[in-house]
């Protein structure tokens, strides 16, 4: 998949190096991750040294170099979240999925992410699915959330 | 034609080519401020701070790395003030707490007047002054090594950490690495770091005399004479 996609991804962005930044978003945004086989071919098409592909890559955490499950689960840990449990809520997330924070769950499906602050405090313990904000977060509520994620999942896959 | 520019260095005054930095002037007129991370004839970041000078605009200081700092007209520089050379000797303080393990970081704090390192000693390979990365970029227009990551991440590697086909192995990065010369006294065993401090006698020369270079006594494998 990854060559016919990176191909569209570069048509007619060929040999134009400020364009980096946005092939990288484009190639993040499809596959969900940077890989290296990917890099080296921004970096042979946009004629730009495969140290700085890896150094911008590397530098901004909008771009992952490690593949990513489908749905990324982000745990809020900033001060009023802390206060309001979100240890706990990482540690139910970690024992339910069976995965260490910033890995992906055998599956594929599921990823743990954890940041500093969410900008919505007053709502906290807060957690986002896939961008999608779920607030007051507690362990029954996860549950829910990660049971449904995997029935779409598993929906999804039996369609195609 | 090239223009020039007066300015003054700790009261002298100097006349320097235009778009030269102030810690190149300086070095032409003997006034040795300690660095780091300069190389002559490459590009200056400004990444280990041990240059630092004081800028006087209207009457109030401004602290600033002499080596991104271009030399401007009627330009007031200050490189050897009281408040200076506080700020210097605590980035010393750092630089050898983060790697006492080369000549060079010890030589510079012995330099800087470190007398006790108050932070616990790191022990680390690399100090991140981008030596090496530049002379690969620039010298040698190889760009096989480079900045990774960031934050305290930050580290050198080659691209996907593999070493690079653009790798002349022309060895300019270690030759310039400020960690390659260890201690006179050999590596430091782990857990056994300290500041060398052997070469402090020599420092009493510098306050005596004033246009007595201890730089260039100092460190004999790594000094601003090198390069």
């Amino acid at each position: 998949m990854s060559l016919n996609t990176m191909a569209s991804i570069i048509e007619g962005r060929r040999s134009q190096p400020h364009q980096l930044i946005e092939v990288l978003q484009d190639v993040q945004e499809q596959q969900g991750y940077i890989s290296e086989d990917s890099m080296r071919v921004i970096s042979k098409d946009l004629g730009v040294p495969p140290m700085e592909v890896f150094r911008v890559a590397s530098f901004y955490k909008a771009f992952s170099l490690k593949p990513r499950g489908k749905n990324v689960i982000t745990v809020c840990m900033g001060t009023a979240c802390h206060v309001r449990g979100a240890k706990l809520i990482i540690n139910q997330a970690v024992g339910q999925l069976k995965v260490q924070p910033g890995e992906v769950t055998e599956d594929g499906l599921f990823t743990i992410d954890q940041v500093n602050c969410l900008g919505a405090c007053a709502l906290g313990p807060v957690v986002t699915e896939n961008g999608k904000c779920h607030n007051h977060m507690n362990s029954s509520k996860l549950r829910k959330l990660i049971k449904s994620l995997k029935n779409t999942g598993t929906e999804e896959t039996a369609n195609d | 034609m090239l223009q020039y520019i007066n300015l003054k260095i700790d009261g002298v005054n100097i006349r320097a080519a235009k778009g030269t930095t102030v810690l190149d002037a300086a070095f032409e007129y003997g006034i040795c401020i300690p660095n780091l991370c300069h190389v002559p004839n490459l590009s200056n970041i400004g990444a280990c701070r041990i240059c630092i000078v004081e800028q006087i605009v209207n009457g109030r200081s401004k602290v600033t790395t002499s080596c991104t700092l271009l030399v401007q007209e009627g330009m007031i520089i200050k490189s050897n003030t009281d408040k200076i050379r506080n700020l210097r000797r605590n980035i010393a303080e750092l630089l050898v707490a983060q790697a006492p393990n080369s000549k060079a970081i010890q030589d510079i704090a012995v330099r800087c007047g470190v007398k006790k390192v108050r932070y616990p000693f790191r022990n680390e390979k690399c100090v991140l002054c981008g030596r090496c990365v530049r002379a690969c970029t620039e010298l040698f227009r190889a760009k096989a090594i480079g900045f990774v990551g960031r934050g305290k991440n930050r580290h050198i590697d080659s691209p996907f950490g593999v070493l690079s086909e653009f790798c002349k192995r022309c060895g300019a990065c270690i030759d310039l690495c400020p960690m390659t010369i260890t201690p006179c006294s050999g590596p430091m065993k782990p857990g056994k770091e300290r500041l060398c401090g052997e070469c402090e006698s020599q420092l009493y020369l510098s306050d005596k005399t004033p246009d007595h270079c201890v730089w260039c006594e100092l460190g004999k494998g790594f000094q601003c004479g090198r390069y």
